[in-house]
This record gives structure tokens, sequence and C-alpha cells, in this order.
């Protein structure tokens, strides 16, 4: 099937395209230099054209997700509609079902969401629930950062058996990428403790947060994957935590990015997310206050980092993270109902249900922290928009955020006629921030700059012969002020005019016109076998001994996934 | 003031569902609309006049002018009165599960049995059932932490297990007797209960009120004695005679308190449980 999507104003970060009239080809599955005479012609004068969105970090399918469905069936009856010809019935709302969260996915016009956590123990459950997911492809993201064997590595100091065991997990769980979750905290959650900073050691395994973190991404450089480790560093939400997100980003600074093919397509050497949970200044929440100038003039100064932000959006919504320990104290805090999942070797997670209220002063603190963030930090291709969703908000208030950073107005606004605490203005600098957003910098931060991060070949641009993922937003920039119609902005992100995946239109006028299955994207490492096998063979009596599950059944067979994109990365 | 009579014709063994026929819906609707009308059961919908003889008198200008009166066997259908905010029901007969459940106003009266999850979630109005009702009454919904806010209900029967579970306002009042549980995980409210009591009343409770007139079987280890007090007074309401307070669930760190009448309970005294032997068997187990 041949398209063209005539006249559209195209924003096109990644081939410096701004607000440029002109027309797409597409050619089945990919954006084409031309296309015969029998294409049908798509007219979206005077509307947005941008690349699909790619979404750079959330928690959208694999065991957590089941265990807040199970734990928060209060959540499921929001947001629930009956099923249509197209669409199976949608339930849910911080934490939807399946299907719902490729549905909303695509309404607004996103097209690859990297699934942010996956414990290969629980691979295979991740990889059923990404085949349930339609319309938006998935890349999960291996967790490593307190697994037994990374650990014991990292101590000893051996960074090529730790790439290659990175190397064979990716494969046995085919992941992405290497996902680091409170280095050492989460094992010490098993003895009931936590880390605290940079340079606290696990029990037992006597290393430190940032012996782990430091031989992961060497690792991760060795190997020369297409994403840089995936972080989420020590002191998650405790008051005065920026100095240890410094310290974690400081550590990678001397570690020189591989210069393999698959790896060139990023900059970075190491991706932190949602900072907006990693940039408090203060000594409790009597004193806190935003570190975010701090952690943003540190990003400003290196070029190596980048970050997604985690914006709270003011909702009651379910935190999930495997960041266990975190979870313990949030639930000291709020009281409400808690639940612990433990990933024997590997991780430990919790959950329990969180609400980010505007009246109060830390819910407001952490959104404020958030926006600034945004705005402090220069380059919009190093900050992406997230909201760690579930965990500071569902995914579907994206527009929300969207229509915050393009209106200074707005912002002050809220703060002005008190419709969020006066923490937001007395203990940051967002009220002096005018700084506004354009819809080329917000093209980069929800579309561009993930893929980059990514270190995706094939999307996130317009450019001939990547993958034909396009929205159509239904507005004129031209003659539409952005600054002053938030709702507006709002409204035109959250239902896209066209969302097109691979070729297929899906969506059209807000509403689902049709589904397709989602693609599962996964990292092969070629050349390491030799050093995969004596890694194995060296893993393999502890396995045998203390996992739960036997290593036949342990590894993600290539029947579990659903149309597989397999990145190879070539041999050393 | 209008009259809405349903007269059944038939029953279902699938159970109908009748949240959308409430007086905020129908107020206006004529027989025509009652005609072209079709209510959810199971996964389908079938024309609500196979089911019931629908008599319509006079005229509404609002929900608040509307009764129903529901005659036959509802003892499969569900939901009624489910959100509604003004007007009154009565069922001349049992009520399935939901019965006045999410309301907010009005009035629903079932001159029989209900179901379980009766009056789950209620912000306002009030809720009689004259006969039994099973789990849940007056409860959250399931997972949810904020349960029945406002309102009231009255039990002339007995209540069933997890009475007023997660109560965070209004109040529930039992005539009969109630099975284990009764206000658990409440915050605020109170429940009232006349008859008797199996086990556990209060578990995990943080605030609020309960008072039980009849006997308590067993209570939870997480209540303290407070001594006795007479004639308390709860929410502006005193209830007159002697009763032992305590005040729990300190496993929580509660600071509900729960009344239960002193002489028939006069054997849970401390003074009394120094001879009772359940209590020494336990105090001697405990300290080997």
């Amino acid at each position: 099937m041949e398209y063209i999507l005539k006249n559209g104003i195209v924003y096109d970060p990644q081939n410096e395209i701004n607000g440029e009239t002109m027309d797409i080809f597409i050619k089945d599955d990919q954006i084409a230099e031309s296309v015969s005479d029998d294409a049908k012609v798509i007219d979206v004068s005077n509307k947005i054209v941008m690349p699909a969105g790619v979404d750079v970090h959330a928690h959208v399918a694999g065991p957590k997700l089941v265990l807040g469905r199970l734990y928060r069936p209060e959540d499921s009856r929001m947001g629930v509609s009956q099923k249509t010809k197209i669409e199976r019935a949608e339930a849910g709302f911080s934490i939807p079902c399946c299907p719902t969260t490729g549905y909303r996915y695509s309404r607004m016009g996103y097209g690859t969401v990297c699934e942010a956590a996956m414990p290969p123990l629980e691979a295979k459950h991740t990889h059923e629930e990404i085949a349930t997911i339609p319309n938006i492809d998935i890349n999960p993201v291996t967790l490593f950062g307190n697994n037994w064997f990374c650990m014991e590595y990292a101590r000893e100091g051996r960074i090529e058996e730790m790439a290659a065991y990175i190397a064979a997990m990716l494969r046995v769980s085919k992941g992405y990428g290497v996902k680091i979750v409170n280095p050492c905290g989460s094992e010490a959650w098993g003895w009931g403790q936590n880390v605290h900073g940079y340079d606290d050691k696990a029990p037992y395994f006597d290393v430190t947060s940032r012996q782990l973190v430091v031989a992961l991404a060497k690792a991760n450089e060795m190997l020369g994957l297409p994403h840089s480790i995936h972080i989420h560093p020590n002191d998650l939400g405790h008051p005065g935590n920026y100095p240890t997100t410094v310290e974690t980003l400081k550590s990678i600074k001397e570690i020189k990015k591989s210069t393999k093919k698959a790896a060139k397509i990023r900059d970075q050497t190491v991706h932190n997310t949602h900072l907006q949970f990693h940039a408090y200044d203060g000594t409790s929440w009597k004193d806190a206050s935003s570190g975010a100038d701090k952690v943003a003039d540190f990003i400003n100064h290196n070029d190596y980092v980048t970050g997604d932000v985690g914006q709270v959006t003011f909702d009651e919504t379910t935190t999930m993270t495997a960041d266990a320990p975190m979870e313990y104290d949030l639930f000291q805090i709020s009281g409400l109902k808690w639940a612990n999942k433990d990933i024997e070797c590997e991780t430990a997670a919790g959950i329990i249900p969180c609400i980010y209220s505007p009246k109060t002063p830390v819910g407001t603190l952490q959104w404020a922290i958030g926006l600034e963030l945004f705005l402090l930090v220069d380059n919009p291709w190093q900050i992406c928009m997230s909201t760690d969703h579930p965990n500071a908000g569902p995914f579907i208030r994206y527009p929300r955020i969207i229509s915050w950073l393009m209106s200074a107005p707005r912002r002050m606004e809220m703060i002005e006629n008190g419709e969020v605490h006066k923490w937001s203005h007395k203990r940051t600098g967002l009220a002096g921030l005018d700084r506004e957003y354009d819809f080329y910098e917000i093209a980069t931060i929800t579309r561009a700059a993930p893929a980059k991060i990514h270190g995706f070949p094939d999307r996130g641009a317009l450019t001939p012969g990547y993958k034909a993922d396009i929205a159509v937003y239904d507005v004129n920039p031209n003659d539409f002020d952005p600054s002053r119609n938030p709702e507006m902005v709002e409204r035109i992100f959250t239902s896209a005019a066209y969302t097109i995946k691979d070729g297929q239109i899906l969506v059209k006028d807000g509403d689902l016109v049709a589904t397709k299955p989602s693609h599962v994207i996964w990292t092969d490492v070629k050349g390491w076998e030799r050093e995969e096998a004596q890694v194995l063979n060296e893993m393999m009596p502890f396995f045998t001994q203390y996992y739960s599950v036997k290593w036949e059944n342990y590894q993600v067979h290539d029947h579990f996934l659903s149309n597989p994109i397999k990145v190879e990365v070539p041999a050393k | 003031m209008k009259t809405i009579t349903f007269n059944q014709i038939k029953t279902s063994s699938i159970a109908l569902e009748f949240d959308e026929v409430i007086p905020d819906n129908i107020y206006t609707w004529d027989n025509s609309d009652f005609d072209a009308y079709q209510v959810p059961i199971g996964n389908s919908r079938f024309p609500i006049t196979d089911f019931f003889d629908i008599v319509i008198e006079g005229e509404a200008e609002s929900p608040a002018e509307v009764k129903m009166v529901l005659n036959g066997d509802y003892g499969r259908v569900k939901y009624i009165g489910c959100k509604m905010s003004a007007g009154e029901i009565i069922v001349n007969g049992n009520a399935d599960l939901h019965a006045g459940a999410e309301m907010s106003g009005g009035k629903v009266t079932v001159h029989g049995n209900v179901e379980a999850h009766a009056g789950r979630e209620m912000s306002g109005g009030k809720l009689e059932i004259m006969g039994n009702t099973k789990e849940f009454c007056g409860a959250s919904y399931i997972g949810e932490w904020r349960g029945m806010t406002g309102g009231e209900i009255i039990v002339h029967g007995n209540a069933g297990k997890q009475c007023g579970e997660c109560l965070t306002g209004g109040s529930i009042h039992v005539l009969g007797d109630c099975d284990i549980l009764a206000g658990i995980h409440m915050t605020k409210g109170v429940i009232e209960i006349d008859g008797n009591v199996n086990r556990w009343p209060g578990g995990q409770m943080k605030n609020g009120n309960i008072i039980i007139h009849g006997k308590v079987g067993r209570l939870l280890e997480g209540f303290v004695e407070q001594g006795i007090v007479t004639d308390p007074e709860v929410q502006g309401k005193v209830y007159p005679g002697k009763y032992i307070e305590y005040k729990g669930d300190i496993a929580l760190n509660g600071k509900g308190a729960l009344y239960i009448d002193a002489e028939k309970n006069r054997d849970r005294l401390s003074t009394w449980i120094e001879e009772d032997d359940e209590y020494n068997a336990i105090r001697v187990y405990r300290e080997q």
C-alpha cells in the first residue's frame, strides 16, 4: 500500500526539519523517496506531521504489572469501555490491561515504547504480555543492577566475563539493553536493608554500587550495545539525594563510548531515568527543596549523559519499581497497601498505590522539580518526556505535560491561583523560569531524542528507508499560540488526527480504525559465543542448585516472541 | 409524583442488571421508552418488557419525584438503585448483589433478603433492608481502601461477614446478629449491632466507633480494655446502658472505639478473665 501525506507541516528534528510544509511518501511499511501514481493521497495541509512517538521509559509489561493489576482491582474499574468491532474492552487507569495500553498509546500518536524493567527470570512472562499489547513496538531492557553474578564479576573486576554474561542473558531473556535499578540496594533489601549513597556496599557481596555501575557501563561499551546503560540510581525519592545522582553520573565520565556500528547512533554512555525522583536537596521532608538546578547544570556540562524526567502529573496512580526498599519506605509514609515481589537472585520489586495531590507539599515539590528539569536542561536531545509510567503518573498524561511545557502563563497561573501548594515556588525556582518549548523541541523530547538514546536505526525520524511510523496532529502551528491555549495543546496531543504504524493507518481523528500485532525488539550480540559458553559453564552449578527453574525453562525461546525485530551487534 | 410499578412476568437464571433503571435516568420515561429499552443480562441485552409488566402513574419533573415499586422475586436482579442520587425504590421481595451500591441520595427499601455488597460505597441516602443481608454490606469495592463515606444502612435481620469493611463515614445499624470482622479496616463512621457478634469486630480498625448490644464471642488481641462507661455519647448520639469500652486496633496504632454491652459480656472484663479457662489456657501456652 502506498500513501502520500500531502502538505503537512513537518517537524523532524533528526533531519533538522522545523515546520516545513512538505509531502511524506509511504511505501508498504517504510518511508520512501517517492511513490507511484497509484498512491493514495491523504490531505494533511495545515496539520502537524511528526515521526510517531517513542517512549524512552515506561512499565507496560511484566510481572510487576500483573501483580499491580491483581493488587489494585479498584484501578481496573476506571476507564472501562465496551468492546467495539475493532477494539477489545478497555479497563484501567494507571495500570491498564494489555490491549488498552496499546490503544491509548496509539491514540496519542506513539509507535514504540521501552519496557523499562524485565528480570530474566520473568522474561517469558514479559514477552507473553508484550504479545498481547497491540499497535506498539516494545523493546524490553533487562535488569542487571542486582544480579548476583554481575555483583560477583564487579567485585572481582572481571569485565570481560561480565560482558559475556550480559550478551548471554540478553539472548536468554530476549532483552534490548542493560537496566540498573538501585544498584546493590534491591539485593540489600533481601537482608532487610538498603544502600545509602553511591559507595555503600551490598551485604555479603562486598561490592559498592559504584563498582557495579562502572563495571556494567564498561561491559556495555565493550559489547557496543545500541543503548547505553539505563540507570535508576540509589536513594530514589529521598531528600538530599542529588549528590548521589551527580556522583553516579560522574563515575561514568572516563568510560569511552564504543566505536561499534550499533553504538554509533547514540551520543551518551549513561541514561539516567526519572531524574525528577533523583534531584532533591535538603535533609528530610521538612526542609526538602529542589536540587534540579545542580543536576541540570551537570547535564548541561556533560554531553555523555541523557535523562528522562518522570514528571508527576497529580493523579492517583500506582508506583511499581524494582527498587523494593524504596517502596517499603513509601509504604511507611503513606500507610496504603503494599506488595513486595522478590525475584530470587536477580532483583526485588514493590508496589503501592500513590496519590499525588496538588494540595500536598511533597507532591507539588516533585511536580515543580520535574518541570524545572525540563526547562533547565538546555539541550532537548539530553532530556526526554516520561512519567515513568505508572510511577509518577499514567502515560496518557503526556499531552498535559506538553501543555505545561509550552505555556509559561499556564504554569504561573497554577502557582499564583493556589492550584498547587506554595512549595512549588517557595522550595524551587520554577516561578522564575519563563522558557517555553516549541513544537520542534516537543518533537525532539518525545520522538527524536528517545529514538536516538535507544539507538534505533529505523525509527524516530521521517528519513526514507525508516519505518513508516508517523503521527499527524490537527493544528496549524502558524496561526496557533500554544502558550495561550494549553487546553487545546492537551487536546490535540491526546487524540492524533492520524497514527500510522508500519505504513498502516491505525488511528483517524482520535479513533482507532485498526489494530496490528506488536513487535518486540531485542539485541543479539555476535562473536562472543566462546566467552558466553565459558561463563555459562561456570555459573551452571550455582544455577542448578539455587534457581527455582531449570535452565531449559529459563530461556525465552523464539516462539515466545511476538514478531521479533533482532538488532544484531557484530563481533568484536 | 410519578410511580413506576414493575410487575414481574418471568425470572432469569442469569442476573439482570438494573443500574441504568434508576430514578436519575427514567424520570422522564413513558411506556414507549420502556418498550424500547433493553436491559443487560450477562453479556447481552434483552427487552425489559419481556420480564416486567410496567405501569406508570403520574408525572415527574425531577428524579426526586419518582417512586419505583418492584413486585416479584428480584433475587436475580443486580445493581438495584446503584448510583442513584434521588427518588425512592421499594422492592417487595429479595434483591441480588450490589443493591443500593454507590448511591448518593434517595431511599431504597427491600422487603426481603439482600445478597452481598448491599450499600457498597454509599455516599448518601438511606438503604433499609427488612430481611437479612450477606457479606460486605456497606463495604468498599474490592481492593479499594475508601469504603462507604456517608448515608445510612439499616438491616433489620442479620448481616454477613465484613459488614462495613473500610467504612469511612456514615452509619450502619444491624438489628440482628453480625458475622465476623464487622468494621474491618474502618477509619470513621458508626456501626451499631443489636444482636450478637461471633468473632473479631473491628479488626485492623484505625478509627470510628462500633457499638454492640449483644454478646461478643471472641475479640482480637489488638483491643485494649479502657473500663466501663455509662451512657456513652458517640457522634452526638447517646447510647443508654453500661458498656465495656475498648480501644484498637493497636496492631495498626488504631484509635477506634469499641463498646460492648457490659451485662451480656461480664465474662470479658479483666477481673473475670482471671477465672476464665480459655484465657488461662492461652496464657499458660504463651508462658511456655
